[in-house]
């Protein structure tokens, strides 16, 4: 520390003292007046606490010292350690990420990874939502001020998706492609609740592929991703950007304790609405596809049978090293 | 939305149980969130009749005989067979039906409760027995109404009758999932939800004819109306009926209809307003009245007249619930000669009321722009049956026909006057022409034409084949259907996605997605390393920026966030996991490495071709320790370690505060920029003491951040220098002093320079820095170790290296 600073601030030190002296007087001063006085003490300790904190922080600053960026250690210092592998641990949900995706690949399926903040054309328009129809209100998205949207599923990169692989089907190949990311929902966040999560896309499209092919891609993902045979079944569902669109069921794997009877969720899928298609720029008389998207965290909370959904974002180590190596 | 299967039994012809029906249900046409069984919910209730009653002085209560004929078991009995009830009622009258719980049945109301109130023998005013109850509407979960007991209908009810079987309440009550049905208004009808049952079960349903029906019979008794729609895109359609009515309109006993209203979760209120949510229940068309004398005084012209058009921004409605609103511009208002009586689909204004003195009706059955309403409900929050069903978009084709239908059920209470239909002519529907093939390329079937026009036919499609295409004309109900796709999911859904065998398409191998790769290459290096993967919210606190020091300005805002936690999107990674180390030292960790590998926004990093904001993918480190101030070295052997194993070289230079500010809060005379082949890739250093102070972490935690794209484009697959040697190798200790504020970066390169001309297989590795206090110069030591590729070096030759090594300054 300089010693200008040392002395501005033992200076104010003793001022500060003097002011709590002062202070102590209180009681000689008539009882009407004491309010105003104290008011006036106070405003007075006030700005030399702020003085005080201030010369602090220059001082703080005047004392960092300089380092050799470019040097293993510092000048008379320990060399720097790793911490323990032990110690380390990546992310449930990207880890069950990479599982996915690693799935998807054996599969054929080239991987985009979604965008973070998007608009309203690739959120909504692209996807056949006609202007202001209520079906955009189930998303619950977040907006900029610029309108921009923080995308609330992976369909938001279905027309991009589209786009940039057109060219496979010129080349008489298919486009196969899932499309992992994260994405936001507008909504209170509790134990099966979060704003912010992660979704895996898939898109194909071929002259000939049908929903009997849609069926068994995500019959066969799940039996690679649970190692065994599933039952699988469908319910009827709806989104603008598939016809038909249905909810896609497994039955309870065996890894999770199912024990028969037991159906779970998975995703959302159908085939590509014809303008979804027609606005990317494929013809939908030549070419017919589907597509599909489900969350990673419910895959990452039914295989470590975690309850709250809360933990994921945290950044708490409690929670992150019962990952560990 | 609720569902009674009764009440579709009414409509289908149910040929399977109930287990199976609701998983075909769900298979085929919407989720079934719940099944509520309610089979027992009304066991051991009869329906009595009340033979005699006295009021007892003094008290509220009357003592009753009741006939139950012999029904009840465990309660005594009268000589003629008669149980004794007290009943609080001021409506029990000897000679009267009324449901009597009988004892140890539950009370319906309390079914769900949990500790449901069974009824016994209670001894009242301390010399009365009484067994079970007779009940109002409110115990038996069939009303609000609590100010006396159900009276049934002595013309259908006999003594002893069970009280459920008299209106069918042994139910099932399907919970449903309303938004997949959102393109689907018809279904927000039981006849409609029962029209697609039939469908699934491969009936052919029969809509009922007053359904069908397009032109009003009732010849104008002497009212004028007028109808006037501005913008027929808001108001496709609105048919209005005038009535007559007089006095109230109290139903003396409990109605099947009743039953019905409460089973779907509305409640029965009077005649009038009953019949017209039973017709919306039955058909998802809402109905509304007005006060028609109300109205033309309103209006204030001798032909009343109903303009429907836009609201104006700043007029205001005082509605049915007293409320005044302030309308919208997409709002859309019924007016009388242009002065709002009713905020269309959401509620009628205050100032057509109906009310004991009304005369004249005016029942409207309209429909109404779905988009507008939708922006209704958000404006003014309304949320009920009516708007649900509104938003959903009804068909134009059934506002005469209910209205038709509506009016038939009111002539009990009312007169029915005139007909006013804003539509004169009944629009043709273009039919859809599918090929087959089309049809079953897309599902992967083998349909014939004939299977699917059955398919099609069942739910009222006008099918005609001409030749392999089938020319499908939907049903006026039918808005969701435009296009081929449309009709291929009709058929695929009624008749099971689930008969559709999964089969695998065959096509080419994939391509490896190189930035996913490199960060799971990252997120391998670095936790092996110790360090811990996290992931932090995209959005955050204002406060956050500011205490790093960058610019609100540069952060794209979110305008409706839930909490101000969620207001900005975030510039860079590191400050988040600044924010969440102070948790975790408190957790009690020492000494720790975050990272994350994410991607960021920044306003300065403009927008991409696609006109949306550029992105960037980024890893951020921090390494924290509590023990030591000064951590740049560990987080900088971090980074080193890192890109030595992706095979990155890369430079060390002085550290600069970018233009838009976003790294401000690294201290600069302890942080570098990380440059790779002249590009910048990142920045690498101690955070700012106040910043730390700030987030109360202690001094000296470090940080790095890279732009992934950067680093990508210079991951190259090099082959490395693998040069062994033969022969025995050197291993040296030395030492060179150097000024205290030399780069050591130079001095390594300079033996580096020293060791590669003369040929020498070699590894250096530092082993310390000595600094004695005062001195202007610093001691820097090493390991080395050489060997010569071809031979095996003498002393001489070794003492000469080293004597080389030592004379470099």
């Amino acid at each position: 520390m300089s010693s200008d600073l040392e002395t501005k601030i033992a200076t104010l030190k003793s001022e500060l003292k003097a002011i709590n002296s002062e202070y102590a007087k209180i009681k000689e001063i008539p009882a009407e007046k004491r309010a105003e006085f104290g008011k006036q003490i106070n405003e007075k300790k006030q700005a030399i606490l702020a003085q005080i904190a201030e010369a602090e922080a220059a001082a703080l600053e005047t004392e960092v010292e300089p380092l050799d960026i470019t040097a293993p250690c510092g000048l008379n210092g320990n060399m720097p350690e790793l911490l323990h592998a032990t110690d380390g641990s990546q992310h449930p949900l990207m880890t069950e990420l990479d599982r996915v995706i690693a799935i998807y690949q054996s599969m054929g399926f080239d991987i985009v990874e979604s965008r973070q903040l998007d608009d309203e054309y690739h959120m909504f328009d692209s996807l056949n939502f006609t202007k202001g129809h209520p079906a955009r209100d189930g998303y619950d998205t977040f907006r900029t001020e610029e309108g921009f949207i923080p995308p609330a599923h992976t369909s938001t990169m279905q027309h991009r998706v589209l786009k940039a692989y057109k060219h496979k089907l010129d080349e008489g190949e298919v486009i196969a492609v899932a499309v992992p990311g994260r994405v936001y929902r507008n909504e209170d966040v509790d134990a099966t609740h979060e704003h912010t999560f992660y979704q895996c896309e898939g898109v194909y499209v071929s002259k000939t592929c049908t929903l009997g092919n849609m069926l068994g891609i995500l019959r066969e993902f799940f039996e690679k991703y649970y190692g065994q045979k599933l039952n699988i079944k469908t319910q009827p569902g709806y989104f603008p950007f598939t016809e038909p669109s249905l909810e896609f069921l497994i039955e309870k794997p065996k890894a999770l304790g199912g024990k028969g009877g037991d159906w779970l969720e998975m995703l959302g899928c159908g085939m590509i609405h014809p303008n979804v298609l027609k606005m990317a720029g494929i013809d939908p008389t030549k070419y017919q596809g589907f597509a599909w998207g489900g969350g990673i965290d419910r895959l990452a909370m039914l295989r470590h049978g975690l309850g709250d959904v809360r933990h994921f974002e945290s950044a708490k180590l409690d929670f992150l090293k019962e990952f560990s190596c | 939305m609720l569902i009674s299967l009764n009440w579709i039994k009414k409509f289908v012809d149910i040929n399977i149980d109930n287990d199976e029906l609701i998983k075909l249900i769900g298979a085929r046409l919407v989720e079934v969130e719940e099944a509520i069984d309610q089979t027992h919910k009304y066991d051991k209730i009869y329906a009595v009749k009340v033979e005699s009653c006295e009021k007892i002085e003094g008290t509220h209560l009357s003592l009753c005989k009741i006939n139950d004929n012999g029904r009840a078991a465990d309660v005594e009995r009268d000589e003629d067979g008669f149980v004794q009830v007290m009943c609080g009622a001021p409506n029990v009258h000897a000679g009267m039906f009324a449901a009597w719980i009988a004892p140890g049945a539950i009370v319906p109301a309390s079914v769900h409760d949990a500790e449901p109130f069974v009824i016994g023998m209670r001894c009242m005013l301390k010399k009365y027995d009484s067994y079970g109850m007779m009940a109002g509407a409110d115990e038996l979960d069939l009303g609000d109404d609590h100010s006396g007991i159900v009276e049934l209908d002595p013309a259908t009810t006999k003594a002893g009758d069970d009280f459920a079987k008299l209106f069918e309440l042994d139910d099932i009550i399907l919970d449903i999932e309303n938004k997949s049905l959102t393109h689907r208004p018809d279904t927000f009808g039981i006849i409609g939800f029962a029209r697609e049952v039939a469908g699934i079960l491969g009936q052919k349903f029969q809509t009922p004819d007053w359904l069908l029906e397009t032109k009003a019979a009732i010849e104008n008794k002497g009212v004028k109306l007028e109808i006037e729609i501005a913008d027929k895109e808001l108001c496709p359609r609105y048919t209005a009926v005038v009535l007559g009515t007089e006095g109230d309109h109290k139903k003396p006993y409990l109605t099947y209809e009743d039953t019905l209203l409460a089973r779907s979760g509305m409640r029965p209120i009077d005649a009038i307003v009953d019949i017209t949510n039973y017709i919306m229940l039955l058909t998802g068309q809402p109905l509304h009245a007005f006060d028609y004398d109300k109205f033309v005084a309103v209006g204030g012209i001798e032909t009343p007249k109903i303009i429907v058009r836009a609201a104006k921004s700043g007029e205001k409605l005082t509605l049915l619930d007293g409320k005044e609103v302030e309308l919208v511009e997409s709002d859309i208002v019924i007016t009388s000669n242009n002065i709002p009586v009713a905020l269309a689909g959401a509620m009628g204004g205050a100032n057509t009321e109906i009310d004991e003195n009304t005369k004249r009706v005016i029942l409207e059955s309209a429909t109404f722009s779905l988009y507008n309403l939708r922006k209704t409900q958000m404006a003014h929050g309304i949320f009920s049956e009516a708007i649900t069903r509104f938003t959903k978009g009804q068909p134009a084709g059934q506002t005469l026909p209910v209205a038709l239908y509506a009016t038939k059920l009111l002539e009990e209470y009312m007169t029915p006057i005139a007909v006013f239909d804003s539509q004169k002519e009944t629009p043709t529907v273009a039919p859809v022409v599918l090929p087959l093939t089309q049809l079953n390329s897309l599902l992967g079937t083998d349909f014939s034409a004939e299977q699917a026009k059955d398919i099609l036919e069942s739910v009222e499609f006008n099918i005609k084949l001409d030749g392999d295409n089938l020319v499908a004309t939907a049903p006026y109900w039918r808005t969701d259907i435009h296009i081929p796709e449309d009709v291929i999911e009709e058929v695929g859904r009624l008749s099971g996605y689930d008969n559709i065998s999964p089969v695998l398409p065959l096509h080419a191998t994939s391509n490896v997605n190189e930035m996913f790769t490199l960060k799971t290459d990252i997120r391998n290096i670095l936790s092996s390393y110790g360090a811990n993967e996290v992931l932090t919210y995209s959005f955050i606190h204002g406060n956050l920026l500011q205490k790093v020091g960058q610019n609100l300005e540069n952060s794209y805002r979110i305008v409706n966030s839930i909490s101000p936690d969620l207001q900005y999107i975030r510039q860079s990674i590191v400050p988040s996991l600044l924010d969440k180390s102070y948790a975790n030292l408190r957790a009690g960790y020492g000494k720790f490495a975050l990272f994350e590998c994410n991607q960021v926004y920044t306003k300065t990093a403009g927008l991409d071709e696609d006109g949306v904001p550029q992105n960037a993918h980024h890893l951020g480190f921090v390494f924290v320790n509590e023990k030591s101030d000064g951590n740049y070295y560990t987080a900088k052997l971090y980074l080193e370690k890192m890109l030595a194993k992706l095979g990155v070289n890369y430079d060390i230079e002085p550290f600069h505060v970018a233009k838009d500010s976003s790294n401000a809060y690294y201290e600069s005379k302890r942080s570098a920029n990380i440059v790779v082949n002249g590009q910048l890739l990142g920045y690498l250093g101690e955070i700012k003491q106040k910043i730390l102070r700030d987030f109360k972490l202690p001094l000296g935690v470090a940080a790095f951040e890279l732009d992934l794209s950067v680093l990508l484009k210079n991951l190259g697959i090099k082959a490395k220098d693998f040069r062994l040697s033969a022969y025995p190798s050197v291993l040296r200790d030395i030492t060179i002093s150097q000024p205290v504020d030399a780069s050591f970066s130079e001095l390594e390169k300079k033996i580096k320079a020293a060791l590669e001309a003369k040929n020498l297989i070699y590894s250096l590795e530092c082993s310390s820095i000595y600094h004695a206090d005062g001195a202007d110069t610093k001691n820097i030591s090493f390991h080395i170790k050489f060997s010569d590729p071809a031979k095996t070096l003498s002393k001489d030759e070794i003492q000469a290296i080293m004597s080389t090594l030592e004379s470099i300054n």
